[in-house]
């Protein structure tokens, strides 16, 4: 679904990702962890296709596709979603209305008719349940007045109505709390099938036990030092980051 | 004095005073010079032939009062029961008393500014107005006025004590020609009187427009106003509320949607004279291409206006690097008892906000025109009047070749 060959990108100037290479394929969950400053974010916001990343070499094909020729919302038509880090507030505009908006300008896009007003409701109000989101935010501004935890529920909430082929979840455990995060990832364990892939990205194994992964990739300085499965999230946690990049500079 | 001879009187100081230039500190930013000829020349009246009823907001109900390029047209108006309405022309043409009030120039401001002596002097009609005590207007009172020359109006609405009533005034044009209203709206709020205005401006592309709105609010009365400036080559628009007794309040909200080289001006003017009184007052402007907006909020508060309540904000969003704004917030207070904040931004759309958009599936236009939409919503929405709403966020965002998908997106 997703194959990056070494990706090379800057920001104003300074390299951040240093040759990426990673193989995603439907079905699996991948978890991306590493140190702060190891370039998650970066590898997050540029398959997302955020402004202010230069690519400097490489490729990111997605379903056969040059990802990094898309713009942001073609990647959302695709099928590419991010859970933000930090979800934006948008004052004045529906929480709702945007989904419906994002789903039509989807279908607009591949020819297909408008969703059917009432359908979309019923489904919207299914797909709340899937991270316990009280009603009362569906009619609310896009995360006008959320807390911390009710603005990545809210992610999850619209990862579960646009039903995405590939979901990038940047971050989605930090600063949530046990309930929280439990709640969040019986939610996104809800949304995995076969049919899609989702990338957690985490500095903590702790969402690992609760969304178990069937990749581990350890990011550090711009680049996977080392690919094993959930159990090298735990020897992470054991040991810290320091002993591989301790190898890494051996190895050099 | 009659009101011959206080017209009479407007004359003499306008040839004192002439029309305010750029050196008057409150005239800085709006270059009047150009509208000398037509301030001065009394067009005279051309009927529009368009019919009135296809014009301004439709499926309102409300009573209607039409002024044609400046003249009352009683045939296609519809008045209310319990309410007394004259129009000026023909209070003018009997010399009537209760006219004297209504044109009396006082304070500084007609030394300096040509334009409140040249409205007295040479409106030809208007609406004089009085709702009666404890009367509440089942419907709201639509006063429309269709001009394409130069028109000088001269409106006084009166609510007796108690009085509650929804007044619409609106400014439309019907083509490009090139004309100046200069148009002064009086109210007088009596003792726990509620008024809810709207003031819309939306004259044709050529038309400059110089507005006044004095407020002098009694006892407990309060006075909620939406000022929507769409339409217009230059508009100057001074509004002026006197709190003049305990427990008034009044609410100014403002809403520029500008393009090309149109150039808006608001001044307001918030005088607490009395205690326990409250004012809000919430701007916004959107503007695009090479239009200039202009905003001046003064509040004063006055020695003896204890427990005065005073909030103003002001946001300003720039679409375009050639769109000017100048803001200024202007606070002068004479007591310690008070509570007043203000706040003005300037920016342009958010990069973050149009991402995240984005990245949900909404196309970089119409995520711009989204956000730009919502940024206008923070005063569309207090606007209780949801036919209003409707037309004012129709009449703003037609322009935008989303507009009509946007719609259902706001909040």
């Amino acid at each position: 679904m997703l194959v990056i060959k070494d990706l090379h990108a800057s920001v104003d100037g300074k390299e951040i990702l240093k040759g990426i290479n990673l193989t995603i394929h439907a079905g699996e969950v991948h978890a991306i962890m590493g140190p702060n400053g190891s370039g998650k974010s970066t590898l997050s916001n540029v398959i997302a296709g955020r402004d202010g990343y230069e690519i400097t070499s490489g490729s990111v094909i997605y379903k056969g596709k040059d990802l990094l020729a898309l713009s942001p919302e073609e990647r959302a038509w695709e099928g590419v979603f991010l859970a933000f880090q930090y979800p934006v507030e948008i004052p004045g505009v529906n929480n709702t209305y945007l989904l419906k908006a994002g789903l039509n300008a989807k279908r607009k896009h591949f020819g297909e008719e408008e969703l059917d007003a009432f359908d979309f409701m019923k489904m919207v109000k299914e797909k709340a349940k899937v991270v316990q989101l009280d009603p009362s935010f569906l009619s609310r501004s896009v995360n006008e007045g959320f807390s911390g935890g009710e603005k990545k529920r809210n992610e999850i909430f619209q990862m579960a109505v646009l039903e995405p082929s590939l979901a990038i979840l940047d971050e989605t455990d930090s600063g949530l709390d046990i309930d929280a995060l439990r709640i969040v990832a019986g939610g996104v364990n809800t949304l995995r099938s076969k049919d899609n892939a989702i990338v957690m990205v985490t500095h903590y194994q702790r969402l690992l036990n609760y969304i178990e992964p069937d990749f581990v990739h350890v990011l550090a300085g711009g680049k996977v030092l080392k690919t094993g499965d959930k159990s090298l999230a735990l020897e992470l946690e054991d040991r810290g980051y320091d002993w591989l990049l301790t190898e890494e500079a051996n190895a050099a | 004095m009659n009101v011959a001879t206080q017209r009479q009187h407007a004359k003499t100081l306008f040839a004192q005073a002439g029309l305010p230039t750029k050196r008057n500190e409150h005239w800085k930013y709006t270059d009047v010079s150009h509208l000398s000829d037509m301030a001065q020349t009394q067009s005279t009246a051309q009927t529009i032939q368009t019919p009135t009823t296809t014009l301004g907001i439709q499926n309102l109900d409300a009573y209607v009062l039409v002024f044609n390029n400046g003249a009352f047209v009683e045939a296609l108006s519809s008045l209310p029961q319990g309410v007394d309405i004259t129009s000026v022309a023909s209070l003018l043409a009997e010399e009537n008393h209760k006219l004297t009030d209504l044109f009396t120039l006082s304070g500084e401001e007609p030394l300096f500014n040509g334009f409140l002596a040249l409205n007295a002097a040479n409106a030809a009609d208007g609406a004089a107005i009085c709702i009666k005590a404890n009367t509440k207007l089942d419907k709201p009172l639509y006063i429309k006025h269709i001009s394409n020359q130069n028109i000088t109006l001269r409106h006084g609405i009166y609510f007796e004590a108690f009085a509650e009533a929804e007044i619409i005034e609106h400014y439309l044009g019907v083509d490009d020609n090139a004309g100046l209203s200069n148009v002064s709206t009086n109210f007088i709020l009596g003792t726990g009187a509620q008024c809810k205005h709207y003031r819309l401006q939306q004259e044709g592309s050529k038309q400059s427009h110089i507005g006044r709105v004095e407020v002098k609010q009694y006892q407990d009365s309060n006075y909620q106003m939406h000022a929507v400036e769409l339409g217009g080559a230059l508009t100057r628009a001074d509004i002026v509320v006197n709190l003049a007794e305990q427990g008034a309040s009044c609410s100014l909200n403002g809403l520029y949607v500008l393009a090309g080289r149109q150039h808006v001006d608001h001044h307001t003017r918030i005088d607490h004279t009395a205690p326990h009184c409250t004012s809000h007052e919430n701007y916004r402007t959107v503007l695009d291409g090479r239009s200039h907006g202009v905003f001046n909020g003064k509040v004063v508060v006055h020695e003896g206006a204890i427990k005065t309540d005073s909030a103003q904000s002001n946001g300003n969003l720039l679409l375009s690097k050639h769109a000017q704004i100048d803001t200024k917030p202007e606070l002068e207070i004479y007591n310690d008892d008070v509570k007043c904040a203000h706040g003005a931004t300037v920016g342009q759309l958010d990069d973050k906000q149009l991402f995240y958009l984005r990245s949900r599936g909404i196309s970089e236009e119409s995520a711009q025109e989204l956000l730009t939409f919502a940024f206008a919503d923070a005063v569309l929405a207090s606007m209780r009047n949801e036919v209003v709403r409707r037309y004012v966020e129709q009449a703003a965002f037609a322009k935008l070749p989303h507009g009509e998908e946007l719609e259902e997106l706001l909040a």
